[in-house]
Protein backbone atom coordinates (compact mmCIF):
# COMPACT_ATOMS: atom_id res chain seq x y z
CA UNK A 1 0.00 0.00 0.00
CA UNK A 2 1.14 3.71 -0.84
CA UNK A 3 0.90 6.32 1.94
CA UNK A 4 0.48 10.06 1.17
CA UNK A 5 1.75 12.16 4.17
CA UNK A 6 -1.66 13.81 5.48
CA UNK A 7 0.40 16.63 7.11
CA UNK A 8 -1.92 19.66 6.43
CA UNK A 9 -0.18 21.45 3.51
CA UNK A 10 -2.04 21.66 0.04
CA UNK A 11 -3.23 19.85 -2.72
CA UNK A 12 -3.26 15.60 -1.79
CA UNK A 13 -6.35 15.05 -3.75
CA UNK A 14 -4.10 15.05 -7.40
CA UNK A 15 -1.43 12.61 -5.72
CA UNK A 16 -4.28 10.35 -4.41
CA UNK A 17 -6.06 10.06 -8.14
CA UNK A 18 -3.05 9.71 -9.90
CA UNK A 19 -1.52 6.84 -8.40
CA UNK A 20 -5.36 5.30 -8.06
CA UNK A 21 -5.20 5.41 -12.39
CA UNK A 22 -2.50 3.25 -12.35
CA UNK A 23 -4.86 0.46 -9.90
CA UNK A 24 -2.45 1.19 -6.62
CA UNK A 25 -3.96 1.17 -3.55
CA UNK A 26 -3.21 4.16 -1.99
CA UNK A 27 -3.85 6.05 1.61
CA UNK A 28 -4.04 9.87 2.57
CA UNK A 29 -2.90 9.43 6.33
CA UNK A 30 -1.08 10.70 8.84
CA UNK A 31 -1.25 7.35 11.30
CA UNK A 32 1.73 6.32 12.43
CA UNK A 33 0.96 2.44 12.10
CA UNK A 34 -0.44 3.05 8.58
CA UNK A 35 2.76 4.56 7.56
CA UNK A 36 4.93 2.45 9.07
CA UNK A 37 3.08 -0.85 7.03
CA UNK A 38 3.23 1.55 3.29
CA UNK A 39 5.58 -0.05 1.04
CA UNK A 40 6.22 3.55 -0.20
CA UNK A 41 5.66 7.06 1.43
CA UNK A 42 4.88 10.20 -0.73
CA UNK A 43 5.41 13.75 0.68
CA UNK A 44 3.46 15.85 -1.53
CA UNK A 45 2.78 19.76 -0.60
CA UNK A 46 2.06 23.57 -1.00
CA UNK A 47 3.12 26.13 1.36
CA UNK A 48 5.70 27.43 3.54
CA UNK A 49 8.32 25.38 4.72
CA UNK A 50 8.56 26.60 8.28
CA UNK A 51 4.55 25.38 8.55
CA UNK A 52 5.27 21.94 6.65
CA UNK A 53 8.12 21.46 9.48
CA UNK A 54 5.85 22.55 12.22
CA UNK A 55 2.69 20.31 11.02
CA UNK A 56 5.34 17.50 10.70
CA UNK A 57 6.69 18.04 14.42
CA UNK A 58 2.98 18.06 15.89
CA UNK A 59 1.82 15.20 14.25
CA UNK A 60 5.05 13.42 15.64
CA UNK A 61 6.28 12.17 11.83
CA UNK A 62 9.71 13.63 12.18
CA UNK A 63 11.40 10.68 14.03
CA UNK A 64 9.35 8.18 12.82
CA UNK A 65 9.64 9.48 8.86
CA UNK A 66 13.71 9.08 9.51
CA UNK A 67 13.49 5.09 11.16
CA UNK A 68 11.00 4.07 7.81
CA UNK A 69 13.27 6.25 5.36
CA UNK A 70 16.85 6.32 6.50
CA UNK A 71 16.93 3.64 8.61
CA UNK A 72 14.86 1.08 6.81
CA UNK A 73 15.39 2.23 3.77
CA UNK A 74 11.74 2.67 2.67
CA UNK A 75 11.10 4.05 -0.98
CA UNK A 76 10.41 8.25 0.02
CA UNK A 77 9.00 10.39 -3.17
CA UNK A 78 8.96 14.12 -2.14
CA UNK A 79 7.05 16.33 -4.35
CA UNK A 80 7.54 20.28 -4.81
CA UNK A 81 7.92 21.09 -0.35
CA UNK A 82 8.36 17.24 -0.21
CA UNK A 83 11.16 17.76 -1.37
CA UNK A 84 12.57 20.95 0.27
CA UNK A 85 11.60 19.89 3.60
CA UNK A 86 14.31 16.64 3.31
CA UNK A 87 17.06 19.34 3.38
CA UNK A 88 18.80 20.27 6.42
CA UNK A 89 17.87 24.23 6.21
CA UNK A 90 15.19 26.52 5.16
CA UNK A 91 14.27 30.37 5.09
CA UNK A 92 10.23 30.43 4.24
CA UNK A 93 9.77 32.46 5.56
CA UNK A 94 12.32 32.26 8.44
CA UNK A 95 15.26 30.17 8.93
CA UNK A 96 14.53 26.57 10.06
CA UNK A 97 16.04 23.41 10.07
CA UNK A 98 14.59 20.58 8.03
CA UNK A 99 14.35 16.88 7.92
CA UNK A 100 18.46 17.12 7.39
CA UNK A 101 18.39 13.53 4.95
CA UNK A 102 20.57 15.33 2.23
CA UNK A 103 22.69 18.00 3.23
CA UNK A 104 21.98 21.38 1.74
CA UNK A 105 19.58 24.30 1.82
CA UNK A 106 16.37 25.99 0.54
CA UNK A 107 16.85 29.67 -0.95
CA UNK A 108 14.72 31.64 -2.45
CA UNK A 109 14.93 31.97 -6.45
CA UNK A 110 16.13 35.67 -6.76
CA UNK A 111 15.51 36.71 -10.67
CA UNK A 112 15.96 40.25 -11.41
CA UNK A 113 14.42 40.18 -14.96
CA UNK A 114 11.83 37.23 -14.75
CA UNK A 115 8.53 36.90 -12.29
CA UNK A 116 8.93 34.95 -9.26
CA UNK A 117 7.36 32.29 -8.43
CA UNK A 118 8.79 29.86 -11.70
CA UNK A 119 5.11 28.80 -12.64
CA UNK A 120 4.55 26.96 -16.00
CA UNK A 121 5.95 24.31 -18.12
CA UNK A 122 9.68 23.90 -18.27
CA UNK A 123 11.99 21.33 -19.43
CA UNK A 124 14.24 19.14 -17.38
CA UNK A 125 17.68 17.96 -18.02
CA UNK A 126 20.40 15.41 -16.72
CA UNK A 127 23.69 16.67 -17.70
CA UNK A 128 24.97 20.16 -18.58
CA UNK A 129 23.15 20.66 -21.97
CA UNK A 130 19.71 21.15 -22.38
CA UNK A 131 18.08 17.67 -23.63
CA UNK A 132 17.47 17.69 -27.04
CA UNK A 133 15.75 14.32 -27.18
CA UNK A 134 12.08 13.72 -26.69
CA UNK A 135 10.67 16.87 -24.97
CA UNK A 136 7.41 15.88 -24.49
CA UNK A 137 8.78 13.47 -21.97
CA UNK A 138 10.74 15.62 -19.19
CA UNK A 139 8.28 18.47 -19.48
CA UNK A 140 6.81 19.16 -16.39
CA UNK A 141 4.71 21.63 -14.27
CA UNK A 142 6.52 23.99 -12.00
CA UNK A 143 5.67 26.37 -8.85
CA UNK A 144 7.77 27.45 -6.68
CA UNK A 145 9.34 30.75 -5.33
CA UNK A 146 12.05 28.53 -3.24
CA UNK A 147 14.84 26.29 -4.71
CA UNK A 148 17.13 23.53 -2.98
CA UNK A 149 20.90 23.69 -2.88
CA UNK A 150 22.07 20.23 -2.66
CA UNK A 151 25.66 20.41 -0.33
CA UNK A 152 26.73 16.66 -1.27
CA UNK A 153 26.91 14.27 -3.99
CA UNK A 154 23.12 13.45 -5.35
CA UNK A 155 21.71 12.47 -8.80
CA UNK A 156 20.07 15.58 -9.85
CA UNK A 157 18.34 17.42 -13.24
CA UNK A 158 17.93 20.51 -13.58
CA UNK A 159 15.99 23.17 -14.99
CA UNK A 160 16.44 26.74 -16.55
CA UNK A 161 15.22 29.77 -15.47
CA UNK A 162 18.13 32.18 -16.59
CA UNK A 163 19.89 30.38 -13.97
CA UNK A 164 20.22 26.74 -13.08
CA UNK A 165 17.93 24.92 -10.46
CA UNK A 166 17.57 21.88 -9.10
CA UNK A 167 14.81 19.93 -10.26
CA UNK A 168 14.85 16.83 -9.35
CA UNK A 169 17.08 14.45 -6.81
CA UNK A 170 17.87 10.62 -6.22
CA UNK A 171 19.69 9.33 -3.63
CA UNK A 172 19.32 5.50 -2.43
CA UNK A 173 15.34 5.33 -1.69
CA UNK A 174 14.72 8.86 -1.86
CA UNK A 175 13.26 10.61 -4.92
CA UNK A 176 12.07 13.97 -4.90
CA UNK A 177 10.93 16.62 -7.51
CA UNK A 178 10.32 20.41 -7.84
CA UNK A 179 7.95 19.74 -10.20
CA UNK A 180 4.30 18.19 -10.06
CA UNK A 181 4.46 14.98 -11.80
CA UNK A 182 1.06 14.73 -10.84
CA UNK A 183 0.53 17.93 -12.79
CA UNK A 184 2.50 17.08 -15.76
CA UNK A 185 0.05 15.25 -18.34
CA UNK A 186 1.51 12.64 -20.16
CA UNK A 187 5.41 13.11 -19.38
CA UNK A 188 4.35 13.55 -15.48
CA UNK A 189 1.88 10.42 -15.69
CA UNK A 190 4.88 8.37 -17.01
CA UNK A 191 7.11 9.10 -14.31
CA UNK A 192 5.02 7.99 -11.77
CA UNK A 193 3.85 5.25 -12.99
CA UNK A 194 7.63 3.49 -13.90
CA UNK A 195 8.64 4.58 -10.37
CA UNK A 196 5.41 3.32 -8.97
CA UNK A 197 5.70 0.03 -10.28
CA UNK A 198 9.10 -0.38 -9.65
CA UNK A 199 8.27 0.00 -5.92
CA UNK A 200 4.73 -0.26 -4.93
CA UNK B 1 13.13 28.45 -19.89
CA UNK B 2 9.42 28.86 -19.45
CA UNK B 3 6.80 28.09 -22.36
CA UNK B 4 4.11 29.69 -22.96
CA UNK B 5 1.05 28.18 -21.21
CA UNK B 6 -2.32 27.18 -23.01
CA UNK B 7 -5.33 27.22 -21.01
CA UNK B 8 -8.97 26.32 -22.47
CA UNK B 9 -12.14 28.08 -20.63
CA UNK B 10 -15.08 26.03 -19.61
CA UNK B 11 -18.08 28.77 -18.65
CA UNK B 12 -20.57 27.05 -17.19
CA UNK B 13 -24.20 27.71 -16.53
CA UNK B 14 -25.36 25.58 -13.57
CA UNK B 15 -26.30 23.41 -16.04
CA UNK B 16 -24.35 23.11 -19.09
CA UNK B 17 -21.08 24.29 -20.61
CA UNK B 18 -22.21 27.95 -22.37
CA UNK B 19 -20.39 30.29 -24.67
CA UNK B 20 -20.85 34.35 -24.31
CA UNK B 21 -20.80 36.74 -26.84
CA UNK B 22 -19.70 39.79 -25.03
CA UNK B 23 -20.50 38.41 -21.99
CA UNK B 24 -24.49 37.78 -23.37
CA UNK B 25 -26.10 35.42 -25.56
CA UNK B 26 -24.94 32.14 -23.54
CA UNK B 27 -25.10 29.35 -26.44
CA UNK B 28 -25.00 25.90 -25.33
CA UNK B 29 -21.45 23.61 -25.63
CA UNK B 30 -21.83 20.88 -24.46
CA UNK B 31 -21.08 18.45 -21.28
CA UNK B 32 -18.74 19.69 -19.06
CA UNK B 33 -17.10 16.52 -18.04
CA UNK B 34 -16.73 15.34 -21.50
CA UNK B 35 -15.35 18.57 -22.69
CA UNK B 36 -12.73 18.29 -20.00
CA UNK B 37 -12.25 14.76 -20.97
CA UNK B 38 -11.19 15.82 -24.48
CA UNK B 39 -9.09 18.79 -23.13
CA UNK B 40 -6.67 16.92 -20.78
CA UNK B 41 -6.74 14.12 -23.72
CA UNK B 42 -5.26 16.82 -25.85
CA UNK B 43 -2.81 17.60 -23.23
CA UNK B 44 -3.53 21.65 -22.71
CA UNK B 45 -1.59 22.86 -20.27
CA UNK B 46 -4.14 24.00 -17.39
CA UNK B 47 -7.86 24.46 -17.23
CA UNK B 48 -10.12 26.84 -16.01
CA UNK B 49 -13.09 25.97 -15.85
CA UNK B 50 -16.08 28.95 -14.11
CA UNK B 51 -19.70 29.30 -12.80
CA UNK B 52 -20.32 32.73 -14.83
CA UNK B 53 -24.01 32.52 -13.26
CA UNK B 54 -23.12 31.27 -9.62
CA UNK B 55 -22.50 34.55 -7.86
CA UNK B 56 -25.82 36.51 -9.92
CA UNK B 57 -27.71 33.58 -8.52
CA UNK B 58 -26.46 33.68 -5.08
CA UNK B 59 -26.06 30.08 -4.92
CA UNK B 60 -22.49 27.80 -4.50
CA UNK B 61 -21.14 26.37 -7.08
CA UNK B 62 -21.57 22.34 -7.79
CA UNK B 63 -19.54 20.40 -6.02
CA UNK B 64 -20.01 16.88 -6.78
CA UNK B 65 -19.98 17.85 -10.62
CA UNK B 66 -16.60 19.90 -10.49
CA UNK B 67 -15.10 16.88 -8.57
CA UNK B 68 -15.66 14.67 -11.77
CA UNK B 69 -14.37 17.86 -14.16
CA UNK B 70 -11.27 18.06 -12.03
CA UNK B 71 -11.12 14.21 -11.67
CA UNK B 72 -10.79 14.28 -15.84
CA UNK B 73 -7.48 16.29 -15.27
CA UNK B 74 -3.87 15.48 -15.07
CA UNK B 75 -3.00 18.94 -15.05
CA UNK B 76 -3.58 22.46 -13.04
CA UNK B 77 -7.21 23.74 -12.56
CA UNK B 78 -8.52 26.36 -11.51
CA UNK B 79 -12.11 26.71 -10.64
CA UNK B 80 -14.12 30.15 -9.94
CA UNK B 81 -17.91 30.80 -9.34
CA UNK B 82 -19.66 31.94 -6.21
CA UNK B 83 -16.81 32.06 -4.14
CA UNK B 84 -17.31 34.11 -0.72
CA UNK B 85 -16.31 32.33 1.93
CA UNK B 86 -13.13 30.55 3.07
CA UNK B 87 -15.10 27.54 3.57
CA UNK B 88 -15.44 27.92 -0.42
CA UNK B 89 -12.49 28.20 -1.10
CA UNK B 90 -11.42 25.04 1.11
CA UNK B 91 -13.98 23.05 -0.45
CA UNK B 92 -12.96 23.53 -3.95
CA UNK B 93 -8.72 22.97 -2.71
CA UNK B 94 -9.90 19.93 -0.89
CA UNK B 95 -11.34 17.90 -4.27
CA UNK B 96 -8.33 19.10 -5.98
CA UNK B 97 -8.16 22.54 -7.48
CA UNK B 98 -5.39 24.05 -8.07
CA UNK B 99 -6.40 27.56 -7.79
CA UNK B 100 -9.57 29.84 -7.51
CA UNK B 101 -10.83 32.00 -9.11
CA UNK B 102 -12.30 35.24 -7.25
CA UNK B 103 -13.78 38.58 -8.91
CA UNK B 104 -16.91 40.03 -6.99
CA UNK B 105 -15.39 38.73 -3.18
CA UNK B 106 -12.04 40.88 -3.94
CA UNK B 107 -13.74 43.56 -5.65
CA UNK B 108 -16.30 44.10 -2.23
CA UNK B 109 -13.73 43.13 0.16
CA UNK B 110 -10.37 43.49 -0.60
CA UNK B 111 -9.43 42.57 3.18
CA UNK B 112 -10.66 38.54 2.64
CA UNK B 113 -8.17 38.60 -0.30
CA UNK B 114 -5.94 39.21 1.65
CA UNK B 115 -6.63 36.70 4.64
CA UNK B 116 -7.25 34.41 1.95
CA UNK B 117 -3.71 34.64 0.66
CA UNK B 118 -2.07 34.39 3.95
CA UNK B 119 -4.12 31.12 5.13
CA UNK B 120 -3.92 29.26 1.32
CA UNK B 121 -1.22 30.68 -0.01
CA UNK B 122 -0.64 33.04 -3.24
CA UNK B 123 -0.17 30.40 -5.42
CA UNK B 124 -3.93 29.14 -5.44
CA UNK B 125 -5.36 32.26 -4.96
CA UNK B 126 -6.30 33.94 -8.99
CA UNK B 127 -8.28 37.40 -9.70
CA UNK B 128 -10.61 37.62 -12.26
CA UNK B 129 -10.57 40.72 -14.50
CA UNK B 130 -13.17 41.63 -16.68
CA UNK B 131 -12.62 44.70 -18.04
CA UNK B 132 -14.62 46.78 -20.73
CA UNK B 133 -13.51 50.05 -21.95
CA UNK B 134 -15.42 53.38 -21.55
CA UNK B 135 -14.17 56.88 -22.23
CA UNK B 136 -11.15 55.01 -23.52
CA UNK B 137 -10.21 53.98 -19.80
CA UNK B 138 -10.23 50.29 -19.16
CA UNK B 139 -12.68 50.16 -15.88
CA UNK B 140 -13.96 46.78 -14.44
CA UNK B 141 -16.97 45.06 -15.85
CA UNK B 142 -19.48 45.10 -12.63
CA UNK B 143 -23.59 44.52 -12.88
CA UNK B 144 -24.06 47.64 -10.89
CA UNK B 145 -22.78 50.54 -12.63
CA UNK B 146 -19.94 51.41 -9.96
CA UNK B 147 -17.26 52.80 -11.57
CA UNK B 148 -13.61 50.70 -10.91
CA UNK B 149 -10.68 51.67 -12.85
CA UNK B 150 -8.99 48.46 -14.09
CA UNK B 151 -6.07 49.85 -13.04
CA UNK B 152 -6.65 50.51 -9.58
CA UNK B 153 -8.54 47.08 -8.96
CA UNK B 154 -4.98 45.37 -10.28
CA UNK B 155 -2.72 47.27 -8.26
CA UNK B 156 -4.14 46.71 -5.26
CA UNK B 157 -4.76 42.99 -5.77
CA UNK B 158 -1.25 43.14 -6.38
CA UNK B 159 -0.54 44.66 -3.41
CA UNK B 160 -3.03 41.74 -1.35
CA UNK B 161 0.12 39.50 -3.03
CA UNK B 162 -2.43 37.10 -5.37
CA UNK B 163 -0.80 34.53 -7.41
CA UNK B 164 -2.42 35.27 -10.79
CA UNK B 165 -4.74 37.57 -12.96
CA UNK B 166 -6.95 36.27 -15.42
CA UNK B 167 -7.75 39.47 -18.12
CA UNK B 168 -10.84 39.03 -19.80
CA UNK B 169 -12.09 41.27 -22.35
CA UNK B 170 -15.56 41.67 -22.16
CA UNK B 171 -15.46 43.61 -25.86
CA UNK B 172 -13.65 40.85 -27.19
CA UNK B 173 -15.19 37.88 -25.34
CA UNK B 174 -16.29 35.62 -28.04
CA UNK B 175 -16.27 37.47 -31.03
CA UNK B 176 -13.18 35.51 -32.18
CA UNK B 177 -11.54 38.71 -33.78
CA UNK B 178 -8.31 38.48 -31.88
CA UNK B 179 -6.76 39.79 -28.69
CA UNK B 180 -7.12 42.81 -27.05
CA UNK B 181 -3.10 43.68 -27.55
CA UNK B 182 -3.08 47.25 -25.69
CA UNK B 183 -5.01 45.98 -23.08
CA UNK B 184 -2.55 43.24 -21.65
CA UNK B 185 0.23 46.12 -22.57
CA UNK B 186 -1.22 47.89 -19.87
CA UNK B 187 -1.41 45.57 -17.30
CA UNK B 188 1.59 44.00 -17.69
CA UNK B 189 3.20 47.50 -16.77
CA UNK B 190 0.65 47.58 -13.60
CA UNK B 191 1.75 44.38 -12.37
CA UNK B 192 4.73 41.88 -12.74
CA UNK B 193 2.36 38.81 -11.39
CA UNK B 194 1.57 36.35 -13.71
CA UNK B 195 -0.91 36.93 -16.24
CA UNK B 196 -3.63 34.96 -18.74
CA UNK B 197 -5.34 37.08 -21.35
CA UNK B 198 -8.24 36.01 -22.24
CA UNK B 199 -11.05 37.04 -24.83
CA UNK B 200 -10.74 37.14 -28.38
CA UNK B 201 -9.15 34.40 -29.76
CA UNK B 202 -10.40 32.82 -33.40
CA UNK B 203 -7.30 31.21 -35.38
CA UNK B 204 -3.84 30.07 -33.80
CA UNK B 205 -2.70 33.26 -35.43
CA UNK B 206 -4.10 35.81 -33.08
CA UNK B 207 -1.87 33.84 -30.10
CA UNK B 208 0.75 34.51 -32.05
CA UNK B 209 -0.02 38.19 -32.70
CA UNK B 210 -0.17 38.71 -29.08
CA UNK B 211 2.82 36.72 -27.87
CA UNK B 212 4.73 39.00 -30.88
CA UNK B 213 3.74 42.04 -28.84
CA UNK B 214 6.16 40.63 -25.46
CA UNK B 215 3.08 39.88 -24.30
CA UNK B 216 4.98 36.98 -21.62
CA UNK B 217 1.95 35.60 -19.87
CA UNK B 218 -0.42 32.72 -20.55
CA UNK B 219 -3.20 32.35 -23.62
CA UNK B 220 -6.50 31.50 -22.69
CA UNK B 221 -9.46 30.68 -24.90
CA UNK B 222 -12.76 29.13 -25.41
CA UNK B 223 -14.56 29.80 -28.46
CA UNK B 224 -11.82 28.61 -30.94
CA UNK B 225 -12.00 25.32 -29.43
CA UNK B 226 -15.43 25.10 -29.12
CA UNK B 227 -16.80 26.16 -32.38
CA UNK B 228 -13.44 25.66 -34.50
CA UNK B 229 -11.08 22.75 -35.75
CA UNK B 230 -8.48 24.08 -34.61
CA UNK B 231 -6.83 22.01 -31.41
CA UNK B 232 -4.62 23.59 -28.69
CA UNK B 233 -1.67 21.62 -29.96
CA UNK B 234 -2.15 23.39 -33.45
CA UNK B 235 -2.05 26.56 -31.48
CA UNK B 236 1.11 25.47 -29.99
CA UNK B 237 2.69 24.31 -33.14
CA UNK B 238 1.93 27.87 -34.54
CA UNK B 239 3.36 29.77 -31.39
CA UNK B 240 6.29 27.66 -31.41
Amino acid sequence: MIVVIDYGMGNLASVQKVIKSLKKEVKITCDKKEIQKASLIVLPGVGSFEQGMKNLNDLGLVDLLYQEVIQNKKPFLGICLGMQLIMEKGSEPNECNGLGWIKGRVVPIVNSRLPVPHLGWNNTYKHKEENQGDTLLNNFYFIHSFHVLPEEAVECTYVDYEFRMVASIEKENIFATQFHPEKSQNAGLLLLKNYIESYA
Amino acid sequence: MLKVRLIPVMTFNGVSLVKTKQFTNARTVGNPIQVARVYNSRNVDELVFVDIKATEQGRKINLPLVKKVIDECFMPVTIGGGIRTFEDINDLLGIGADKVLIKSKALQNPEFIVKAVEYFGSQCISIAVDVIVKDREYLIHQKNDEKVLMKTFIEKMHQCNVGEFVVNSVVCDGMMNGFDKILYQNVSQITTKPIVAVGGAGVPSHFTELVQTNYNGALAASSIYHFTQYTPQEVKKNIE
